[in-house]
């Protein structure tokens, strides 16, 4: 039978550009702005945080600086002073920063693609013109951005508060876990590496709550496991036999050595038997009453031929840590964001 | 409801590249010519196809005098908004009529009326009448019922149809098919 | 030009096949119904024509041989979901911008016209309105992109009878006006009757019927008759689904045309629809496609004459 056949306009097919990218740029703005502003939310208000007491302690650290004669002392007491005031605060602070990456993670990134599968807004999103694979680009790249950004800008305020700590001496240098990932390039490029675990388990987990438990569960797991067994391998650690070893750096180990190999605590014990003296731990030792008054353990085992061995990171690796962090962060979750494209494309209704 | 919107809106659209819809009705945002005479009403549970509805709500339009050559017909657009029926309905439905020789389209205006159904003169319609009366008063006497003469008429009908050759295409009414007496 | 073509297509999820040797050729210009039970495949067969799915076996295409979920076809076709998905949380003005950034192709004037016209608010977010206005508004979404094909799944599933007329009514209008093809899969026939030209019935995954509705009621009819001889002709003719009394038969059979010879002391009905369409939910076995049939159990399907 005849139908109705008229076409309804000229064939444009010949010519079929892609719809422009800078489209999506309202879309994902107007999709996710919430999600900005509570990303911008969350650093500011742990910015307006450190900003107040970062002003206290920048304050009292004045005086510390202007002590002189520096290394005198008094100077020395009084920088302990400084820290034994304020550092016991900064500790659960740095902790509570910790978890600002994996939450942005969570929210951000594991939101935009497990939403979509969970409420069934694919099977709209998805068959409009733009494609879906350009489509989660579009979405996760700007976001990654932002939220990289955002942390940058974030991490040079931590470094400012840390400061004055960093000055007075506190054993904790730079390098060490607790800090490290705060500052420099670190703190921009774990948020980076949260959103892009994120945007993976969203693709992966298609339920919101879910995938944001995954997100932080295996970003804390990643972070953990850099922290303390992956870092300090990105150079060689320096090995020193000073017992007196102060220089500023991140001390792995000390151990005590004897004729080449490593001595137990029996052994060092047995050697401090004469002087009485008991070794609880290779660092630690006490006293007897049978000691005589000027016995230093540690300089009296290395007469009876021991030696200390201390395995650290100087302060001074710093910055090359940090790149080779925060590359091979970059590398990863560009991997991980192609992987969420790729799945995007493969993945069935 | 969708009737009102199908008439008043159609002017409205910012689309006005819209082109026509086939056959000969096109229904054009620009230049709107009255309503049509009639509108088209649906019965779902006749048994009859849509289509042939409309032919024969056309047929009885013209019998009743609702309808008068040179009347335009509904144009499909506003048949279809008002019905929610497809436009190959309606279209089948004109080029049936146009086969009768009972309406034409105008392109780019739409369908319009062009001859009125054969009128026989009043005192033959009296005559007839009368005897289709006594044919009934007949068929009473010998038995039949209502549905029983209904059945018998049918049955003629679709006999004098098929001695005289019946109209081509109407696939409700040619070959076999009927309502079945049970 | 076909809007959709498949051939040997199946989509298998886990162990479970949704759909097996499929082979369509829908023409355009028509509006297509896609009926069947629930858990027949219309679901499956629809995301893969619009390329939400990945067929398992066999290929599809659009539009004249485009590859389904293609850029190409992306840009033909409109697609209104089971449950019409939308952002809830948007207002419908944005659900409006975020449609026209999204395609090539969007008829804002158009839209906002329409949804005046059927008063949904721009302001009102797409989770406050009524499913009959959600339906709407997805709908106004699909046909402001000016598609070439409109696929709609069970759209009417959650609609009072006032919803459901105007949703037709407002997709046949945009037939009228566009010549845009469609194609709606319902498990309700009888919504489906008044607009559809083309009919595609499945069940069990496959496809039991495909065609013209104008040619499948031409090629059918009830043959009423003696029960007593019943058998006999039923070996002879195109059997689709017999159902017999204790004196008489009504065979529905597949005909080359109204000419066939009526056998004698039998009448002939014309089938409606819907009454094709049970014969064959009936029979599993049966198919009308166009084409060659396919050998099935042991119902001649093919028309011998």
């Amino acid at each position: 039978m005849t139908t109705l056949t008229v076409p309804a306009r000229p064939d444009r097919d010949a010519s079929l550009r892609p719809v422009p990218w800078r489209r999506m740029a309202w879309v994902t703005w107007r999709q996710h702005r919430l999600t900005l502003a509570g990303v911008a939310a969350l650093f500011g208000v742990a910015a307006v945080y450190l900003l107040i007491t970062g002003l206290q302690m920048h304050h009292a650290y004045a005086a510390v600086a202007a002590c002189r004669p520096a290394g005198s002392g008094t100077c020395r007491g009084v920088a302990d002073n400084f820290l034994n005031t304020y550092a016991p605060s900064v500790g659960p602070v740095l902790g509570l920063l910790q978890v600002i990456p994996p939450l942005i993670g969570a929210f951000a990134g594991a939101t935009v693609l497990a939403r979509e599968l969970e409420t069934g807004t694919f099977r709209y999103a998805w068959t409009q013109g733009f494609g879906r694979a350009r489509w989660t680009v579009a979405k996760l790249v700007p976001l990654a951005v932002a939220v990289t950004v955002a942390a940058g800008a974030f991490s040079v305020l931590v470094s400012w508060y840390i400061q004055p700590i960093f000055g007075a001496g506190d054993h904790n240098g730079p390098l060490y876990p607790t800090i490290f990932d705060l500052r420099g390039v670190a703190l921009a490029a774990w948020t980076l590496a949260a959103f892009a675990i994120g945007g993976l388990a969203g693709i992966l987990i298609r339920r919101v709550i879910p995938a944001m438990f995954a997100t932080f569960a295996v970003w804390a797991g990643l972070a953990f496991v850099t922290g303390w067994f992956l870092r300090r391998h990105y150079e060689a650690p320096l090995i020193t036999t000073n017992p007196n070893f102060a220089a500023p750096a991140w001390v792995l180990s000390q151990v005590w050595t004897r004729g080449g190999s490593p001595a137990s605590l029996s052994m060092i014990n047995q050697t401090l038997h004469g002087v009485d003296i008991q070794a609880v731990t290779p660092g630690q030792f006490q006293p007897g009453p049978a000691t005589p008054a000027s016995i230093d353990p540690v300089h009296y085992l290395i007469q009876h031929g021991y030696t200390q061995l201390t395995t650290y990171q100087p302060d001074s690796r710093f910055w090359p840590f940090q790149w080779i962090e925060g590359g091979w962060l970059l590398a990863l979750s560009l991997l991980l964001i192609a992987t969420s494209v790729w799945l995007v494309r493969r993945r069935a209704a | 409801m969708t009737i009102d919107k199908g008439i008043s809106r159609a002017g409205g659209r910012a689309d006005a590249s819209s082109p026509g819809a086939g056959g000969g009705d096109g229904p054009a945002a620009a230049a709107r010519g009255p309503a049509s005479p009639i509108e088209f009403r649906l019965d779902p549970a006749s048994g009859v196809p849509t289509y042939l509805q409309l032919v024969q709500q056309v047929e009885h339009a013209l019998r009743l005098g609702y309808l008068k050559p040179g009347d335009q017909l509904p144009k499909v657009r506003d048949a279809v908004a008002a019905l929610a029926i497809n436009p190959n309905t309606v279209l089948k439905a004109y080029r049936e009529l146009e086969t009768k020789g009972l309406a034409a389209g105008r392109p780019g205006q739409g369908t319009f009326v062009q001859a009125t159904l054969s009128q026989i003169a009043l005192p033959e319609l009296t005559v007839l009448h009368r005897s289709l009366l006594g044919w009934l008063a007949s068929a009473d006497a010998a038995g039949l019922d209502e549905d029983g003469m209904a059945a018998l008429f049918t049955t003629a009908l679709r006999e004098f149809r098929g001695r005289r050759g019946g109209s081509g295409g109407r696939r409700g009414a040619a070959g076999g098919g009927t309502e079945g007496v049970a | 030009m076909n809007v959709i073509e498949a051939s040997g297509l199946g989509k298998r999820y886990g162990g479970t096949w949704a759909l097996r040797e499929c082979a369509l050729a829908i023409p355009a210009g028509h509006v297509a119904a896609l009926v069947g039970p629930n858990g027949a495949g219309k679901t499956t067969l629809l995301h893969l024509a619009v390329g939400l799915a990945a067929p398992t076996v066999g290929t599809v295409t659009v539009l004249g041989g485009r590859p389904a979920g293609s850029p190409a076809a992306l840009d033909g076709i409109a697609f209104v979901a089971q449950d019409t998905p939308l952002y809830k949380n948007l207002p419908a003005a944005d659900m409006l911008h975020l449609t026209r950034n999204l395609n090539r192709r969007f008829d804002q004037g158009y839209a906002r016209a329409r949804l005046a016209d059927l008063g949904i608010p721009l302001k009102r977010k797409a989770g406050h309105m009524s499913g009959g206005q959600q339906a709407q508004l997805a709908l106004t979404l699909a046909l402001a992109r000016r598609p070439r094909l409109l696929v709609l799944d069970e759209p009417m599933a959650m609609l009072d009878p006032l919803a459901r007329h105007d949703f037709m009514a407002a997709v046949m209008t945009a037939v009228a006006d566009d010549g845009v093809s469609v194609l709606l899969s319902s498990h309700v026939l009888a919504e489906l009757e008044r607009v559809a030209d083309y009919l595609i019935l499945m069940s069990r995954g496959r496809v039991q019927v495909a065609g013209d509705v104008d040619d499948l009621l031409a090629g059918h009819r009830v043959l009423t008759g003696p029960a007593a001889g019943a058998g006999r002709y039923a070996e002879r003719l195109s059997v689709v689904h017999a159902r017999y009394g204790a004196a008489q038969a009504h065979l529905l059979v597949r005909t080359s045309g109204a000419t066939d010879p009526v056998p004698p002391g039998w009448e002939a009905h014309p089938v409606s629809l819907e009454e094709l369409t049970l014969a064959y939910l009936r029979e599993p076995g049966a198919a009308a496609l166009p084409g060659p049939a396919r050998a099935r159990d042991a119902e001649p399907t093919e028309v011998t004459k």
